[in-house]
């Protein structure tokens, strides 16, 4: 079956849920789609460039070349709490001066290596419940999100189940007790 | 009736009419057609053809938008279905929705529904293990409920009937209380869950068993279902959605489809069953009167035979609807045990746990079913401070975990490439039998009315004592057996969930010997009114711990078979 068939399908026996512009992501719809957060075009490629440094192209696609910042705000436009949300787009607003203060530098002027450093370092802040600390704290959820949603636009997408480690809806028979020692691996260079 | 239709009673008059086209409605349905029996079948939901109304049966992971996930909107509005293993995006539109169809939960009661032709059988968990005579005498021996009417005897022929129909994989296991069927080849267990299983031989003298848990899906040689357009199951795993090989058994690929080609079949879809009609001057029951769930128009139909199988709680409302001024309180209820007695199964219950050996092993390919622990406790006599038992599931597994360490480059690499294997991950869910009682039922709410204006269903049931107690044995128990397996990390939890998702509710329109204190007889005919057949989970007597829609269909073969007997004799 066409997909956008089927998955119209879905959104009409499903209640009309306003999934389908979200998965498009086609430009007249795209807005709609984080109607929940309150994301300007700048944030959104801030956005963009943090998912770039966790996933980025090399000798195959990166999570920029996969449209995995639209992702990420779906995700988070439309499968999170509001108080979640709130963490999350506090997050993103603090980033810019959080990169500044702890870097010295704008995000975008840091290099590759300086990006990921900083990346680093913010997801592991837990943050306190000072006014500063909750501010790190919303950082550190920002940042965390970020990556674990990144991971999964970027791993569970065309590209890599197609091309890359193809999925398999027909995964075959099951074997119980494999040796592992015969399981040949081959290699996927990033 | 102002707004009744006008086609003439003969185009709306039938041999047979079945309620219902889940599992055990298709399954009267097809048996009915089998005989020659000219047999309409009226769902309430919308049509489901197999494979053309699967939409989501091949797509891939990717091309759900959350990728799987519900959203929060949909949880906000569905707190109820939402908590349905289930109900995720690939499947939800199979479900009902909770803003849909309110019903009143005297006490929290999570109501799992498919309201669609085809029901539940499009996302059952497609489990079948025959119930034995340990479960039939449990009432009479233990003294709850009342007396089953039949035996395992009366009913073992019809097992055999819809196993090889439906196709179930299985071994011959050989456990008394857990009998052998007409069996494809069975799934293996893995390495871990055999060591498990001839661990639990060992320690506990052959009376503790996991095997292979049967399941409705055909493996190794599918010639047998290629009449019915069936091949075999490809492992995939994503039932839920329909499958396009037929590979499990589901009303939509088998029955309805079979029952279609002797031409004998009319189906009926989006018709709410108001009621049965009973016709005071003849004795007996006449039609059904139904609602248009989309022009809210009444027709009713005729038939000489009816048989309401509209899943277990439904079948109760109907009959609760159906009155007269033979029955002021519901067809057939001269007991008044009409809509008590219903119960359910405990699976608030479950064990985890890891473990280190046989960490050369890994599995490879993909399975449709699990172990099984077939009930140990109070078999043979009763032995525990509670009564009964419970059967449990039992399976392991391991895998790759992502490995998301780091950022960059090193992160893709990481993710690219699963390194280590994990332990050996091993867990079991508890299927306890719940004891009907009288202080559980169902029942018409006074004012509250559904979109048809049909009296939205009241439901009160509730755990007791007797569930707390085997809860706490089940956790105590599989600690004990995973501990001398050597298992580690074991971590017990009780989710104190509500009856209901479970969706194994089960009575209210039980079967028993005496018309004083049941609703059906042994050939599953309302005692009152013997031209109605119930044999959907409203009949059961006793919820044993086996999944019992297998039981249903078997019922459902025989009172067909039992009908069209007793029509000749006419």
């Amino acid at each position: 079956m066409n997909r956008r068939h089927a998955l119209r399908h879905i959104a009409l026996i499903s209640g009309g849920l306003a999934l389908i512009p979200s998965c498009d992501f086609s430009k007249e719809d795209i807005l709609a789609a984080y109607e929940n957060l309150k994301i300007t075009a700048t944030q959104k490629a801030l956005l963009a460039a943090i998912s770039d440094s966790i996933i980025p192209a090399g000798e195959i696609k990166g999570a920029l070349d996969l449209a995995v910042p639209d992702f990420i705000l779906v995700m988070v436009n439309d499968c999170f709490t509001k108080e979640n949300q709130e963490k999350f787009t506090a997050g993103l607003q603090a980033f810019p001066d959080y990169a500044e203060k702890t870097a010295g530098k704008k995000f975008a002027d840091l290099s590759s290596k300086e990006k990921e450093t900083l990346l680093l370092q913010g997801l592991a802040l837990t943050g306190d419940e000072n006014p500063e600390g909750t501010v790190l704290a919303q950082v550190g959820y920002f940042l965390s999100s970020t990556k674990r949603f990144t991971i999964q636009g970027y791993m569970v997408s065309e590209y890599i189940q197609t091309e890359i480690i193809p999925y398999s809806l027909i995964p075959g028979e099951y074997n119980g007790a494999v040796l592992i020692a015969d399981i040949q691996k081959t290699r996927v260079n990033g | 009736m102002a707004n009744l239709n006008l086609r003439s009673t003969q185009e709306r008059t039938y041999q047979a009419i079945v309620v219902g086209s889940g599992i055990s409605g298709a399954w009267a349905a097809k048996e009915l057609c089998d005989l020659g029996v000219k047999t309409l079948m009226i769902e309430r939901g919308p049509d489901v053809k197999h494979l053309k109304d699967y939409p989501t049966t091949n797509m891939l992971p990717h091309e759900f938008p959350h990728r799987g996930q519900l959203t929060e909107k949909i949880k906000e509005e569905n707190p109820v279905i939402s908590k349905c293993y289930a109900f995720r995006e690939d499947a939800m539109h199979f479900f009902v929705k909770d803003a849909e169809h309110p019903y009143v939960q005297e006490k929290p009661f999570d109501w799992i529904r498919g309201y669609q032709v085809g029901g539940k059988s499009l996302m059952w968990a497609r489990q079948v293990q025959r119930w034995s005579d340990f479960d039939f005498e449990g009432p009479a021996r233990d003294g709850f409920a009342v007396d089953w009417p039949i035996r395992y005897k009366d009913i073992e022929k019809w097992y055999s009937h819809v196993e090889k129909f439906a196709g179930v994989s299985g071994f011959k296991d050989g456990i008394a209380h857990l009998p052998d069927g007409e069996f494809l080849p069975g799934y293996d267990l893995n390495v871990v869950e055999k060591y498990f299983a001839e661990t639990m031989k060992k320690e506990y003298g052959g009376e503790r068993h996991v095997i292979s848990a049967r399941c409705a899906h055909i493996h190794g040689n599918a010639d047998a279902f290629a009449a019915q357009g069936r091949g075999s199951c490809q492992n995939r795993n994503l039932c839920q959605r329909g499958c396009p090989f037929g590979g499990y058994f589901s009303s939509n690929s088998s029955t309805i489809p079979w029952a279609l080609k002797t031409g004998n079949l009319t189906i009926r879809p989006d018709a709410v069953v108001h009621s049965v009609i009973y016709d005071e001057a003849k004795g007996k029951a006449t039609g059904v009167r139904i609602i248009d769930r989309l022009t809210k128009e009444v027709e009713e139909f005729y038939a000489d035979v009816l048989f309401i199988n509209a899943a277990a709680l439904n079948t109760n409302a109907i009959l609760l609807n159906s009155t007269s001024t033979r029955f002021p309180n519901g067809l057939g209820n001269d007991s008044g045990v009409l809509g008590k007695y219903v119960a359910f199964h405990n699976y608030r219950a479950r064990v985890s746990g890891e473990y280190e050996g046989h960490a050369e092993y890994t599995t490879t390919g993909g399975r449709p079913t699990s172990g099984y622990f077939p009930r140990f406790r109070n078999v043979y006599k009763q032995e525990t401070d509670f009564l009964r038992g419970y059967a449990a599931g039992f399976s392991a597994g391991r895998g790759q975990g992502p490995n998301t360490d780091g950022i960059g480059m090193e992160l893709k690499n990481n993710l690219l490439n699963p390194g280590q294997y994990g332990p050996w991950h091993v867990g079991s869910h508890m299927m306890g039998e719940t004891l009907p009682k009288d202080s559980n039922y169902v029942a018409l709410d006074g004012s509250l009315k559904d979109e048809w204006g049909i009296p939205q269903l009241k439901v009160s049931m509730d755990y007791d004592d007797n569930d707390e107690k085997m809860v706490k044995d089940y956790l105590e128990q599989m600690t004990e057996m995973f501990t001398k397996a050597g298992f580690t990390n074991i971590q017990t939890s009780d989710s104190k969930q509500a009856p209901g998702l479970d969706i194994h509710e089960m009575g209210g329109v039980r079967m028993g010997k005496d018309p004083k204190t049941s609703m059906l007889n042994a050939n599953h005919q309302l005692h009152a009114v013997p031209n109605v057949y119930v044999t959907d989970g409203s009949s059961m007597t006793s919820t044993s711990t086996q999944n019992p829609s297998l039981t249903y269909m078997a019922f459902a073969a025989r009172a067909a078979h039992h009908a069209v007997a007793e029509s000749k004799k006419k």
